[in-house]
């Protein structure tokens, strides 16, 4: 009796429970909980991995011996263990006996890549004998060929031993090589910043410069206006110019002699010497020996490094400033081309078009535009605006630098362009939205004072729409800066020669190629020859771009509301 | 009705009871002559007569939808808005008809100027709204525009409550102060005729006297007409009165007259309260 009862109550708080609208209540909240949790995870996946990789592991010396084959002497980094299934190792024909089901795998960054061929390799933890983490070995980044890790034996100055020691261990000798190493390379780095300011900066204005003065004479030489004297002035210019590369030329010369002066010798893994060039290092460093503020000073270090400087190796090295300069330059270019293309067209649209079946059809294109695929716009920059519109501007401007393409390539202007038609859709539907919550009464309180309707659309209406097309333009940007399908097509490259801004003449080079973070991404990823060392490269930019985006949304949001804030609705 | 003379009985009642307004007397500021308005296929004023006289208050009454907004409206072509509105007949200020081909509209709101039922302050600061009629005309002089800002504001008598805070967003004032300004806006231009849609409908009792007085002292100025439901509010602030109904003018005098001795069954009905 009491069960039934019992059944009937549970039944009923059970309907009760539907009708009252909490399992609704649950399912809203368990999906915004899904998403926030996704999110998070998501950033936090590429958040660790990619800040991970600037904090300097130790470096682990260790025996390792497989069963059959000869022992040697491993000097690495670690970076990833995984478990892996015993018989997978057994087929490989590695005795590793017959109690086990898993055996735990590593893979170790060894570095030297100039002489075994490849920076890592796999290891079985449970064949790595005798582990140490001795205090004197220490890893160089180089310029060229990765890491270098081994034990410091002497500095040579000129070919003379100034420091040199034996020791393996901390002592007073190898702290002093050590620390004459050190001297040696920020030496070397100071010649190294000036070869660099000379070669690309001073150089290339001279390049700059002369082929300003071959273009102007093959201008001249096409409108058949070469007179000797002409040529005569270009001659004198040009040699002008010669004489100040010789002196930087003489300048150079004497600069690699004396940043090539110093040599170092290492002892490698397997006890081979060798002798190598101080100015190959970048930065040599002993992170078994640092405590936690050394490592943290040498993260910072390294995270600048990344934000400021150039890609060295392939990318998979230095920094990224190029394409993030790249980035903000080509959305930055797009948004100042995007708003107001966008508002004109929304504001003919919804202000002086007459509402008839045309007008909806057109809205209607629009709207579809903004789902077109991105490539699809990649395809299109391509074929009308480099092929048929760059080479036409290429014909009727730039004659004199045929064959070689001005315009008719891809570059930052075609780019911005390409954007700014896949986004117009966005700032035109957000800003028609805009204009049509204006009120009625406002427009009606300008056209009485005698303000014909172009003003009160510019004086007052506008205005008021302009948080709407803020929120147009955010969207904009947050659609444009993650675009890299398109890009690819028009004027994006994995490596740039040099900014699109800088200091020679005209300043802003819109028909450069440039470097871009979203690209950046797919090619350390997937284009590098050293996938290993790229892969943490690869979630450092991932990382990068989403906070590049952020920022400039944050940007964008920051004006909106400081624009809604002054524009505040009119309902009282 | 007595109650309503007992409320007539102030300001402007006083002075009218010293001179008789007779509508032949006046100078017409506008005539109207067989005005007829369709919306789409909708007749909405039938053949409308009138004159609105100069420097006087003039009172549009009647119930909603009776088209008093609507010839109101017409005196500036405000209902050139509206797509489907067409108008026969003519409206001439002073001597020229307003709906005449090549009319400049805007030249012509400047000379009406119009002030609606709601507050409609622009979001910017009060000195901006009440120089965006300048600046519209191309008046950037600093001086200029000073003066005016002030001179229009003391004329809607707001100067004395915002002379401090001039640069402040007009919508942080109060809808009373909002409508004022809004007057105030409308009187920076210089207009001829100021029409009044139900400016003080949305406001509180204080902030409508107020609003009354400022029409009161504004007629020294300015031709005004104004559409109001408030009967009393006719009664207390106007000196010729038109009651409308369905789109007909039903009756047209002076303010006492209409109230007192209307001639219509139609408008007693209506004054008496007992239909519309």
């Amino acid at each position: 009796m009491t069960s039934i009862k019992e059944k009937k109550m549970q039944k009923a708080s059970v309907s009760n429970w539907f009708k009252s609208g909490d399992p609704w209540v649950w399912l809203n909240a368990g999906a915004v909980a899904i998403s926030v949790i996704m999110v998070i995870g998501l950033l936090l996946l590429i958040a660790v991995r990619g800040l991970g990789h600037f904090w300097p592991a130790d470096i682990v010396e260790a025996k390792y011996e497989i069963p059959g084959s000869p022992a040697y002497n491993l000097v690495a980094e670690r970076v990833e263990s995984v478990e892996v299934p015993a018989v997978q190792v057994r087929e490989a024909g590695i005795n590793i006996g017959d109690d086990k089901e898993l055996v735990s795998r590593t893979l170790m960054k060894t570095g030297n890549r100039d002489f075994y061929g490849s920076d890592f390799r796999w290891v079985l933890d449970d064949f790595l004998t005798e582990v140490e983490k001795p205090e004197m070995l220490f890893a160089a980044e180089r310029h060229e060929w990765g890491n270098l890790y081994g034990y410091l034996k002497a500095v040579k100055e000129d070919g003379t031993v100034i420091a040199e020691t034996q020791d393996k261990q901390v002592t007073d000798s190898a702290l002093a090589t050590w620390e004459s190493f050190q001297q040696s390379i920020e030496r070397a780095l100071v010649i190294h910043d000036d070869i660099y300011q000379i070669e690309k900066h001073d150089i290339g204005a001279i390049n700059h410069g002369l082929e300003r003065l071959r273009l102007k004479q093959r201008s001249l030489e096409l409108n058949d206006e070469l007179t000797p004297a002409i040529l005569a002035d270009l001659d004198a210019d040009r040699a002008v110019f010669d004489q100040e590369y010789k002196v930087l030329q003489d300048r150079l010369i004497t600069l690699y002699g004396e940043i090539n002066r110093d040599t170092f010798v290492v002892e490698a893994m397997d006890g081979t010497i060798s002798e190598l060039q101080v100015a190959k290092v970048v930065r040599a460093f002993r992170p078994n020996a640092m405590n936690v503020f050394e490592k943290m000073g040498f993260y910072g270090a390294k995270l600048w490094e990344f934000l400021s400087d150039d890609p060295r190796e392939a990318n998979t090295e230095g920094g990224v400033f190029p394409a993030i300069f790249g980035t903000i330059m080509m959305v930055l270019l797009m948004t100042i081309l995007v708003t107001p293309f966008g508002v004109v067209a929304a504001v003919y649209l919804r202000e002086y078009a007459s509402q008839g079946w045309l007008t909806r059809i057109i809205r209607i294109a629009v709207n579809n535009l903004a789902g077109v695929p991105s490539i699809v716009y990649g395809v299109f920059g391509l074929g009308f605006f480099i092929y048929f519109m760059g080479s036409s501007i290429d014909q009727a401007f730039f004659p004199e630098a045929l064959p070689s393409p001005t315009f008719g390539t891809g570059g930052l202007m075609w780019a911005s362009i390409t954007l700014a038609l896949l986004t117009v859709p966005v700032v035109i539907v957000a800003t028609e939205e805009g204009l049509s919550r204006i009120p009625r009464n406002v427009r009606e309180g300008s056209l009485a004072l005698g303000a014909t309707k172009a003003e009160t659309l510019w004086r007052v209406v506008l205005p008021m729409a302009s948080p709407a097309i803020m929120t147009g333009v955010i969207l904009a940007v947050a659609r444009a800066a993650g675009e890299v399908a398109p890009l690819m097509l028009v004027g994006v490259v994995k490596l740039a020669p040099s900014l699109p801004l800088d200091g020679n003449y005209p300043f802003i080079h819109l028909d450069q190629k440039f470097m871009h973070l979203g690209f950046h991404i797919y090619d350390v990823g997937f284009q590098s020859p050293n996938v290993e060392a790229a892969r943490p490269l690869v979630y450092a930019t991932a990382l990068l771009l989403v906070i590049v985006i952020a920022l400039l949304n944050l940007a964008a949001v920051t004006i909106r509301n400081h624009l809604r804030e002054k524009y505040k609705s009119l309902e009282m | 009705m007595s109650e309503m003379k007992a409320h007539s009985i102030d300001i402007s009642a006083m002075q009218r009871s010293q001179q008789t307004l007779r509508i032949e007397n006046e100078t017409p500021c506008l005539t109207v002559n067989n005005l007829e308005l369709f919306y789409g296929e909708k007749q909405a004023l039938n053949g409308i007569d009138m004159i609105i006289p100069e420097k006087k208050v003039t009172a549009f009454i009647g119930p909603s939808g009776c088209g008093k907004s609507t010839l109101l409206r017409c005196f500036n072509r405000m209902n050139d808005l509206v797509d489907t509105c067409r108008i026969t007949g003519e409206i001439n200020l002073h001597d020229t008809n307003i709906y005449a081909k090549g009319t400049e509209v805007a030249e012509l709101r400047r000379r009406v100027g119009m002030v609606f039922q709601k507050p409609n302050p622009f979001p910017k600061s009060i000195y901006e709204n009440v120089a965006y009629g300048l600046r519209i005309q191309g008046i950037n002089k600093k001086r200029i525009i000073d003066e005016t800002v002030e001179w229009a504001l003391r004329s809607a008598a707001l100067w004395d409550e915002v002379k401090d805070r001039l640069h402040e967003s007009a919508l942080g004032m109060s809808g009373g102060q909002q409508q004022r300004l809004v007057i105030a806006r409308t009187v920076a231009v210089k207009p001829e005729v100021l029409l009044l849609d139900e400016p003080a409908s949305a406001l509180d009792p204080i902030s409508t006297l107020k609003i009354e007085e400022l029409i009161h002292e504004l007629k020294e100025e300015f031709t005004i007409a104004i559409v109001t439901h408030n009967m009393q509010q006719a009664a207390r602030v106007s000196d010729y009165t038109a009651f409308m109904y369905m789109g007909d003018l039903i009756e047209f005098g002076d303010t006492n007259t209409l109230f007192t001795n209307p001639s219509k069954q139609q408008t007693e009905d209506y004054i008496t309260g007992r239909y519309g």
